[in-house]
């Protein structure tokens, strides 16, 4: 039983296995999807999938539920945006400073939120959520509010902003990878299984949470700032309690707590609603839906019925009640 | 005089906030969770009410107990096909349970934004108005008739929401179950029944405070919004669950936003009571008169 | 010195004293049992040494050092572990795993960690078990899980709230023997239970509490048949 490997460790193994498949599945979509258009939705639906992976750290992993992830990537667009505008900085400097910025701010947010849970700790952080958004929104002295920011670019053509985010994210799903098998990964999940047990066997409950939270915002404003130089272009919008609706419904219905599921979540999700643009916006009512269906149903997601349908001996988070002596 | 006009402005809006902060205070006392949809029960309320009566040309004094039987349906289709998993033991969510309850309640908020968009539209026109006096003046104060009896009609039903909770046969159920489950459950209560009639009874009065309040915000599919957000911070200041807590911090945010907007900042009025929440949640969870918040 | 020292410990909720000036020590290597009826404070207590409360008045010496006011994850890291009356696991990973993260947070690498889990496994014959998650275990099965992660690094105190309450005799078997092969190697307990015949094999010496006091502390023997232990149990009338 020993022998061949850690079976969580095992799991693990065969979840990044398969997000470096579809990231190079994404790697080498270009050349067959030639649109421009389209390239352009995939590095949205990436953005989004950097939020929604780092959201899954912080409420799949960690059982923070936090309503800010929006937030902080409007946060790292504006650093990125803030900095170009006032000081004529690029890139090199805006995307290490987005990611501090963010980060920052998460830590100290995750420091205050470290004893709420469920409601108490959603509430808090959908209002910081909503006070930053306004706060950017009508500093219009500041920020040119919702006229928003225009941002320097990277590149001239859009292509290597495609490989640029196909990168980025193949890193931040190693960093994530490695992490997990790590004691990190331990710590973390049994503090979202049972924070007073954890504390009680040792597990440093301050320091794990706030570590979660602000490796969560860091990477947050990290993709924002990134879809803030591909868009040439930052506004509040970014900051809309909508688009945290959207980053939870990519992560539930990939499979919340999984590696790959927000992966796989956030690029279906998007790509899919830009087809249900074209039926006639109907993407919000359909998704919405389909994370109501999945989150009393489909608890473990699509990755979860992925895992089903080939039969992996324990694909279902435990949902049995404990049998019978 | 201003500073009347301020007070009984900020008074009136906060019994409008009342009525949707009961409904989110109940939920929260018998469920122990927040509805992040709350706020659109208040915009199918002010939906139904404007719609029958601008669209069907019926009396707004027959819109109103349509928008209240609108809201209570809604309310109890919600609690019947979503909340049952919090205390049904379905243990797929385990002790997530609570977390379950914000995505599916975020989810459902929006869903409801966004299929009232599609299906109806934002409206052009505002709500009609219950009276057609413009102006009515009692003493010093001018006030807009439709507000005045809105307000009215709001106190009333407060009232009579507050004395159904303390005296009626499954007032008291509600408050059984909401301080104890098990033991109410024991005790013969049927606490799944007294969990539909709250989340109706909820629904119901934000629909009412959407309808009343249609004639000052136009119905849009996210007019429920900033109502939402406030009832949030009225519900966690007042005390979770507590049910005269909330009317009194109602009140006292109305007042304070009215003051607020003149003397401090007309832009940010709306991240005052944001920053109460926070300041409350962090320091203070049981608010001012509510339960110890739950331990973890 | 004493291993635990508890000296005058208070606490009050509200009006209620669950706490009385409660008083006793433990020596490195006692294994202790504590008793008392429903009420008396003794896993008030409990959560008071595991750091989950902190105490009114009063002091609690670990070695000589104070303890009181330190954090529950502070107090494991010294060597102060425990088990709850109501079974506590990470219902959400395996078995193995919910051992292996109280190896790792108290120090041991993670190879020390997955050897140290495999071989508490199989003296708790939980072996078969190791992959399921710790939800899906029966209850028995996860109370021995619990009892098991306080010993991945021996504790300098181990304290059992409860361990054998509705359990099969089968597992009872198993951690008592558990408790004996440790305890003969020098592993200091406290023992909380209801259950008198176990604590009598087990507990060379018990504290009784009643109504948040200290009403006994002697041998097991002379305990039992104490009369000031009887009355509190059982009314004047018995004693």
């Amino acid at each position: 039983m020993s022998a061949g490997g850690h079976p969580t460790n095992r799991r693990l193994r065969v979840e990044f296995i398969v997000s470096l498949a579809i990231l190079l599945g994404v790697a080498v979509l270009p050349a067959v999807v030639t649109n421009a258009y389209w390239q352009g939705v995939i590095v949205v639906s990436m953005y989004f999938a950097m939020l929604a992976i780092a959201w899954n750290i912080l409420a799949g992993y960690t059982g923070q539920f936090s309503l800010a992830p929006a937030a902080f990537g409007m946060i790292g667009a504006y650093a990125t945006g803030l900095l170009a505008y006032y000081y004529n900085t690029g890139f090199a400097i805006g995307i290490p400073a987005a990611i501090l910025v963010s980060g920052f701010i998460g830590l100290v947010l995750g420091r205050i939120v470290l004893r709420l849970r469920g409601p108490y700790l959603a509430l808090t952080t959908l209002s910081f959520a909503e006070i930053m958004r306004l706060v950017i929104s009508n500093s219009i002295d500041f920020t040119r509010g919702d006229l928003g920011l225009n941002v320097p670019g990277i590149f001239q053509d859009r292509l290597p902003y495609y490989y640029m985010m196909v990168l980025v994210l193949l890193a931040i799903q190693a960093g994530l990878f490695y992490l997990l098998r790590s004691r990190a990964g331990l710590y973390l999940r049994a503090i979202r299984d049972d924070e007073i047990a954890a504390a009680s066997r040792g597990v440093r409950i301050v320091y794990w949470k706030t570590f979660a939270f602000t490796l969560s915002a860091a990477i947050c404003g990290l993709a924002g700032a990134l879809y803030g130089h591909f868009a040439h272009f930052v506004s509040p919008e970014l900051g809309l309690l909508q688009q945290t609706g959207v980053v939870i419904s990519m992560v539930v219905i990939g499979g919340l707590g999984t590696m790959v599921g927000p992966l796989i979540g956030a690029l279906l999700v998007y790509v899919a609603s830009e087809f249900l643009r074209d039926v006639g916006n109907y993407q919000l009512v359909v998704f919405a839906l389909l994370v109501i269906i999945f989150a009393r149903f489909f608890r473990a997601g699509l990755w979860g019925i992925v895992l089903a349908i080939f039969g992996a001996k324990r694909a279902r988070p435990a949902a049995v009640a404990p049998a019978a002596e | 005089m201003l500073t009347l006009d301020l007070l009984i402005n900020g008074l009136i809006i906060g019994v409008f906030y009342a009525l949707m902060a009961i409904g989110l205070s109940l939920i929260f006392g018998i469920l122990k969770v927040v509805n992040f949809a709350h706020g659109e029960f208040y915009m199918v309320g002010a939906y139904a009410y404007t719609l029958s009566a601008l669209a069907l040309g019926i009396s707004p004094w027959i819109a109103l107990p349509f928008a209240l039987l609108v809201g209570l349906l809604l309310g109890l289709v919600v609690e019947r096909l979503l909340m049952r998993p919090l205390y049904s033991g379905y243990t797929s969510w385990g002790v997530m349970r609570d977390e379950y309850a914000v995505i599916v309640t975020f989810a459902l908020s929006i869903f409801l934004i966004n299929i009232v968009d599609k299906v109806v539209g934002p409206y052009a026109f505002k709500g009609p108005a219950l009276i057609g006096i413009s102006r009515i003046t009692i003493g010093p104060i001018a006030i807009s008739g439709h507000r005045l009896i809105a307000a009215i009609v709001a106190i009333v039903v407060i009232i009579a929401v507050a004395l159904i909770i303390r005296y009626s046969f499954w007032g008291r159920q509600i408050q059984a179950v909401s301080q104890n489950r098990l033991g109410a459950s024991l005790a013969g209560i049927d606490t799944a029944k007294a969990s539909a009639i709250v989340f109706s009874l909820a629904g119901g009065l934000a629909a009412v405070s959407g309808a009343l309040l249609a004639n000052i915000f136009n119905p849009t599919p996210d007019v429920g919004v900033f109502p939402a957000i406030k009832s949030y911070v009225i519900v966690v200041l007042g005390g979770m669950g507590s049910v005269p807590g909330s009317i009194v911090a109602s009140l006292v945010l109305g007042v304070l936003e009215s003051f607020g907007g003149v003397y401090i900042s007309y832009q940010y009025r709306d991240t005052f009571g944001l920053f109460i929440l926070i300041l409350f949640l962090l320091f203070r969870p049981q608010g001012l008169f509510g339960e110890k918040a739950r331990e973890v | 010195m004493p291993c635990l020292a508890i000296e005058k410990v208070s606490k009050a909720f509200g009006g209620l004293k669950a706490l009385d000036n409660a008083s006793f020590s433990i020596e490195a290597g006692d294994l202790v049992g504590l008793i008392g009826p429903n009420g008396s404070g003794k896993t008030t207590l409990i959560n008071i040494l595991s750091g989950h409360l902190v105490c009114d008045s009063g002091k609690v010496e670990l070695d000589g050092q104070p303890i009181v006011g330190l954090r529950p994850e502070a107090l494991a890291r010294r060597g102060v572990l425990r088990t709850f009356q109501l079974t506590r696991s990470f219902p959400r990973m395996s078995a193995f795993d919910n051992l292996l993260v109280s190896g790792c947070a108290l120090g041991l690498s993670q190879q020390d960690a997955e050897k140290r889990a495999l071989s508490l496994l199989e003296d708790l014959s939980l072996t078969r078990i190791m992959n399921l998650d710790a939800g899906q275990l029966s209850g028995g099965q996860m109370k021995l899980l619990e009892f098991g992660s306080c010993f991945m690094v021996p504790p300098r105190i181990a304290l059992l709230d409860e361990p054998f309450a509705a359990v099969h005799p089968t597992l009872k078997e198993i951690m008592s023997g558990f408790i004996r092969r440790r305890h003969a190697e020098g592993q200091t307990f406290i023992v909380v239970s209801h259950d008198m015949p176990v604590i009598v094999e087990l507990c060379p010496r018990t504290v009784c509490m009643n109504a948040g006091r200290v009403i006994a502390d002697e041998s097991t023997r002379a305990v039992l048949t104490d009369k000031v232990v009887i009355e509190a149990y059982l009314g004047e009338a018995a004693a």
